[in-house]
C-alpha cells in the first residue's frame, strides 16, 4: 500500500523488489532505533556510539579482519544447524561439535607433533571433521532409529563435550609448562594459515566455498529435493522408498562435520591451543543465523558477516568507548528479536495481502 | 428459468441479493439470489467449482462479498468473520476440517464451546452439555479418543457436532455425504430432517442427486457462478437437475464386462497387518484378482481399509501371511520396507496427508515416482513440461506447475494424485475413495482411467464408500469388517442390501472367492 506505482511491467518487477527488500530495511531501521534506545540507557551518546561500532565492524582493514575471524566460526555453526533443519530436524548441537572437533584435532596433533605440516595439517582437520560428525551422528542415529528428540539429545551433548574438553585440558592434556594453567602445548605456528598479516586463517574459505557448494545442493539437487520431501511428508517420501533414519543420521552427522571444522579450525588458527572457552557461544549465534537465514546456506553468509562485526565491534566498544562487557551480546539480542519480529510481521502482512 | 419461492410461506431467515465475488480475474459468483428458509432443507448443487461453496463462505463471514447485500430477517448484516457470522446464528461445517489432531475428541469439542473458560472444566454438566449432539449423532462415540485416530467419516460427525453446539439457525453443511458410508449417510439424512423439524434452516451443499432426493425441500442449482435453477425438490425430476448442474446430460457409461477367465495376478492370503497402528488392522484377509479385474471393496469407514491398502503397497508391515503380484511378494514382512515398486499405483485416502508434500509445487509432486532414477543435478526444465502436460491431460486446476500442492482445492489434489498415479503403466491399481470429492464429469473421468487399466490387464483393487458406484461397475464386491474381508461376490449375484448387512457385520462369513 506503500507503493502504489502504476502496473507497467518494469514498474511492477520494481515493486517485488521493493516489497522483498521492505522487510529487510525495515529490520536494519528498527535494529538501529532500538540499539540507539539501549545506549541512551547505559549513559551514551547513541549516534556517536552508533558510529563506533561500524567503526569498529568495518571501518578499518583491522576491524574487518576481526569481522571475518568471528564470521567463520559462525557461520559453519550456522551451516551445522541449518543442514538438519532441512530435515525439519532442530539441532542445538553446535557447540558440542565444536568441542568435538577440536578434542579431535588435538589429539592427532599431539601426537604427531613432530611431523610434517603437510601431513599434520589435512590430518588435523580430517580428525577434527570427524569428530563433530561422530557428535552429530549420535543424536542422529537416536533419532532415526529409536526416535528420541534430537533437540534434547543434541543439548546434553554439549555438556558432554564441553565438559571433556575440561577433563582433557586439566588432566591428561595440560602442559606442565605453563605452570598450572589449563590449556595443551600451543600447536605448530601457522597451521592454517593466515591472510595479509592478520589472524583471518583458511578457516573462513573452508566456510565460504561449503556454504557456497551447499546452497547449490540444497537448491538444485535431488538430494535437496529428498530432504525437502521428508521434511514436508515423510509418509510419502517413504512411499517413493526414502529412508527418513538413514538422512536424519547423514544430514546430523555432515552438519556435526561443519561444526568440528568449526573447532579444529578456532583452536589451531585462533587460540593456538586447545583450553576451555574456544567457544564463546559461537553454536548458538549460529542456530540463531541459521533461523535467520531462512536455512539458506547462502544467505546465512551475509547474516554470519553482520553478526560477526556486531561480535567483533562490541569486544573493541568494551575496550575502547567503555560499555558493558554484555553490550555485545544485548545487542545480538535486540538484532536477533528485530529480526524474527519483523520477520513474523512480514510473513502476515503477505499473507493477508497476497 | 428461475422460479420464486412463491408460497406464502415464512419469510426468508436469510436473504442475499445481487451476490458477486471474484477472485482475480475470476468471478466466483455472479450476481446470485438466494432466500434460505427456516425449518427447510435447502440443496445447493453445482459441479466443483459452480461457486456454491464461495456464496456460503460468504454468508458465513468467510470472504467479504465485492458486490451485494445479504439481510437476516430482514436486517442488512455484514459479517466480518465467521466468529460474527456465528454469533448471528451461522454455523458451517467445511469440507476441509479444522479438528486439532492431537486433542482428544472431547477435548475439540470442550475448546469450541461458545462460554469454555480458558482451563477445561470437565466438570459432568460442561461435559454432558458438550457431547449432547455429538451422542446423538453417533450414540456410543468414544469422545476420549485423538482426532489423529479417527477416520475421516468420524470426524466429520465430530465437526458437525462441534457446529451443532453453537446452537446455529442457519446450518451449513458443505459436501457432508462424500465422506460417509451409505449407512452413514443414511442417518445423516434423517439428522438434517430432524434439524429442519427443529426449525433450523439447512443448506446442504452437495453434487450427490442421492443426497437431493433424500432429504431435500428446495433446490439450487448453481453453474459457472451462476444460479441455473431455483424450485421445490417435488417440481424437479433427478434427470432434470443433472441437466441444470452440468449443462448437458451424462451418458451414463457403459461398465465394461468382466474378464472370462482371468490369470490370478494379485494373490492375497491369510494377510494381517500389525495392532500397534491404533486404526483398525487387516486381520487374515485372502482374496485374489486376476488381470483385468476390478476387486470393488465396500465398508464402513475405519474397518481396515487403509491398513489393507497400505499393506498391499508395502507401507505397512504384515504380520502374517502374504500379498504376491505375479508371483513377487509385495508385503513389509521383515525389518526393512520393501523398495517401492513401480508395478503398483497407490491412491490412498485424504490425499493432502497421504500423498502429496503440501509445501512443494505441483511439478515436483507429479515426479515423485520417477525421483530415484533421476540424475543428482536434474534440473527442473524437464519435470515443468512434463507436468504441464499431465495438469493439462488430467484437468487439474489451475494449471500452473509452480504452485504449492496445497493450494489446491480438494477434487483437483485427488486429480494430481490420479494424474501421477495412473500416467504410469501399473499391474496393480490400489485406490482409496478415488472419486471422492469430484463432481460427475471428474468422478467419471477418474474411472474411465481406472478402468483403462484394467482394460490394459492389470488388477484393481479399488475401495468405495459409494455401494451403487461398487454395484455399477467393479466385476467382483468384497466387503471389509472390522479388518476381515466377509466375502467377494460376482456383481451380478451381489445386492445393494446383501452387501449393506456384511457392511454391519450381519451374515455368515462366505467363502473368498
Amino acid at each position: 500500500m506503500l507503493l502504489e506505482l502504476p502496473s507497467k511491467p518494469a514498474l511492477s518487477e520494481l515493486k517485488r523488489y521493493a516489497r522483498r527488500l521492505a522487510p529487510a530495511l525495515a529490520m536494519v531501521g528498527i535494529f538501529f532505533l532500538t540499539a540507539a534506545g539501549f545506549f541512551v540507557i547505559i549513559g551514551k551518546p547513541p549516534i556517536a556510539t552508533l558510529a563506533d561500532m561500524a567503526m569498529f565492524a568495518v571501518g578499518d582493514s583491522y576491524s574487518l579482519s576481526e569481522t571475518l575471524v568471528k564470521t567463520t566460526p559462525i557461520l559453519l555453526c550456522a551451516l551445522a544447524t541449518l543442514l538438519p533443519a532441512r530435515l525439519g530436524l532442530v539441532s542445538v548441537g553446535a557447540d558440542g561439535q565444536l568441542f568435538m572437533g577440536a578434542i579431535f584435532g588435538t589429539a592427532v596433533t599431539l601426537a604427531w607433533r613432530d611431523a610434517p605440516l603437510a601431513i599434520l595439517v589435512p590430518a588435523m582437520l580430517a580428525a577434527g571433521i570427524a569428530g563433530g560428525a561422530i557428535w552429530g551422528l549420535v543424536p542422529g542415529f537416536l533419532r532415526g532409529r529409536l526416535d528420541v528428540n534430537e533437540t534434547i539429545t543434541t543439548l546434553l551433548l554439549n555438556y558432554v563435550a564441553a565438559l571433556l574438553v575440561n577433563a582433557l585440558v586439566y588432566g591428561p592434556w595440560k602442559d606442565p609448562g605453563n605452570l598450572g594453567w589449563p590449556a595443551t602445548i600451543a600447536f605448530p605456528a601457522g597451521s592454517l594459515g593466515t591472510f595479509f598479516g592478520t589472524r583471518v586463517h583458511a578457516g573462513l574459505v573452508f566456510a565460504f566455498v561449503i556454504a557456497l557448494v551447499l546452497g547449490v545442493i540444497l537448491a538444485r539437487s535431488r538430494w535437496g529435493l529428498e530432504l525437502a520431501i521428508l521434511r514436508g511428508n515423510a509418509k510419502v517420501g517413504r512411499m517413493i522408498g526414502l529412508s527418513f533414519s538413514r538422512q536424519a543420521m547423514v544430514v546430523m552427522a555432515l552438519g556435526g562435520a561443519f561444526g568440528g571444522l568449526a573447532g579444529i579450525c578456532e583452536t589451531a588458527a585462533i587460540q593456538g591451543r586447545l583450553q576451555p572457552g574456544i567457544s564463546v557461544g559461537y553454536g548458538l549465534t549460529g542456530f540463531l543465523v541459521a533461523w535467520l537465514a531462512g536455512h539458506n546456506p547462502v544467505i546465512a553468509i551475509p547474516v554470519s558477516f553482520l553478526v560477526g562485526g556486531l561480535i567483533a565491534a562490541g569486544d573493541s566498544l568494551q575496550l575502547f568507548a567503555k560499555v558493558p562487557a554484555a553490550s555485545a551480546t544485548i545487542l545480538q539480542g535486540l538484532l536477533f528479536a528485530t529480526a524474527l519480529a519483523v520477520g513474523g510481521v512480514s510473513a502476515r502482512l503477505r499473507r493477508a495481502h497476497g | 428459468m428461475t422460479s420464486r419461492h412463491d408460497s406464502p410461506g415464512p419469510a426468508p431467515l436469510v436473504a442475499m441479493r445481487g451476490i458477486v465475488k471474484r477472485f482475480g480475474s475470476v468471478v466466483a459468483d455472479d450476481h446470485v439470489d438466494l432466500d434460505i428458509y427456516p425449518g427447510e432443507v435447502l440443496a445447493l448443487l453445482g459441479e466443483n467449482g459452480a461457486g456454491k461453496s464461495t456464496l456460503m463462505r460468504v454468508l458465513f463471514g468467510f470472504y467479504p462479498a465485492d458486490e451485494g447485500a445479504i439481510a437476516i430477517e430482514g436486517r442488512p448484516v455484514a459479517f466480518g468473520s465467521p466468529l460474527a457470522a456465528m454469533a448471528a446464528g451461522i454455523g458451517m461445517v467445511f469440507q476441509q476440517f479444522s479438528l486439532i489432531p492431537a486433542l482428544t475428541v472431547l477435548e475439540n469439542l470442550l475448546a469450541a464451546s461458545p462460554r469454555a473458560p480458558w482451563w477445561q472444566s470437565r466438570r459432568r454438566p460442561a461435559v454432558v452439555s458438550t457431547l449432547r449432539w455429538l451422542q446423538r449423532l453417533a450414540p456410543g462415540f468414544d469422545a476420549e479418543r485423538r482426532v489423529q485416530d479417527l477416520a475421516v467419516g468420524e470426524r466429520q460427525i465430530v465437526e458437525l457436532a462441534k457446529v451443532l453446539n453453537l446452537d446455529p439457525r442457519v446450518v451449513i453443511l458443505d459436501e457432508p455425504t462424500s465422506v460417509l458410508t451409505p449407512a452413514e449417510a443414511t442417518r445423516l439424512h434423517g439428522f438434517v430432517r430432524d434439524l429442519a423439524a427443529q426449525g433450523k434452516a439447512v443448506v446442504l451443499i452437495t453434487h450427490k442427486i442421492a443426497d437431493v432426493t433424500a432429504c431435500a425441500d428446495r433446490i439450487a442449482v448453481m453453474r459457472r457462478g451462476r444460479l441455473m435453477d431455483e424450485s421445490r425438490l417435488a417440481d424437479r425430476s433427478p434427470a432434470a437437475i443433472v441437466t441444470a448442474m452440468v449443462g448437458a446430460t451424462v451418458a451414463a457409461e457403459p461398465a465394461d464386462p468382466p474378464p472370462a477367465a482371468p490369470r490370478p495376478l494379485l494373490r492375497v492370503s491369510a494377510l494381517s497387518t500389525s495392532q500397534d497402528d491404533t486404526s483398525c488392522p487387516a486381520a487374515d484377509v485372502t482374496f485374489e484378482v486376476g488381470a483385468g479385474e476390478i476387486l470393488g471393496i465396500a465398508g464402513v469407514i475405519g474397518n481396515g481399509q487403509a491398513a489393507l491398502a497400505e499393506a498391499l503397497t508395502g507401507l505397512t508391515r504384515v504380520i502374517a501371511g502374504d500379498a504376491t503380484l505375479d508371483g513377487a511378494s509385495l508385503a513389509w514382512k521383515g525389518d526393512r520396507a520393501p523398495p517401492p515398486s513401480n508395478a503398483v499405483a497407490y491412491i490412498p485416502e485424504r490425499p493432502l496427508d497421504n500423498a502429496v508434500v503440501a509445501d512443494l509445487d505441483l511439478a515436483v509432486n507429479l515426479d515423485l515416482r520417477n525421483l530415484a532414477g533421476q540424475d543428482f543435478f536434474a534440473g527442473d526444465a524437464h519435470r515443468n513440461a512434463r507436468a504441464a502436460a499431465l495438469l493439462a491431460r488430467y484437468d487439474v486446476r489451475p494449471q500452473n506447475p509452480a504452485l504449492a500442492a496445497r493450494a489446491l482445492s480438494g477434487g483437483n489434489l485427488q486429480k494430481l494424485v490420479i494424474a501421477r498415479e495412473l500416467s504410469r503403466t501399473p499391474q496393480l491399481v490400489v485406490a482409496c475413495y478415488p472419486t471422492m470429492g469430484l463432481d460427475i464429469n471428474a468422478a467419471t473421468a477418474v474411472r474411465r482411467y481406472m478402468f483403462e487399466h484394467a482394460a490394459r490387464g492389470a488388477a484393481v483393487v479399488w475401495f468405495s464408500e459409494d455401494i451403487d458406484d461398487l454395484l455399477a461397475y467393479a466385476h467382483r464386491i468384497a466387503v471389509l469388517h472390522s479388518g476381515r474381508c466377509v466375502g467377494a461376490v460376482p456383481r451380478v449375484n451381489a445386492s445393494r442390501d446383501g452387501i449393506g448387512r456384511m457392511m454391519t457385520g450381519i451374515g455368515s462369513r462366505t467363502r473368498a472367492a
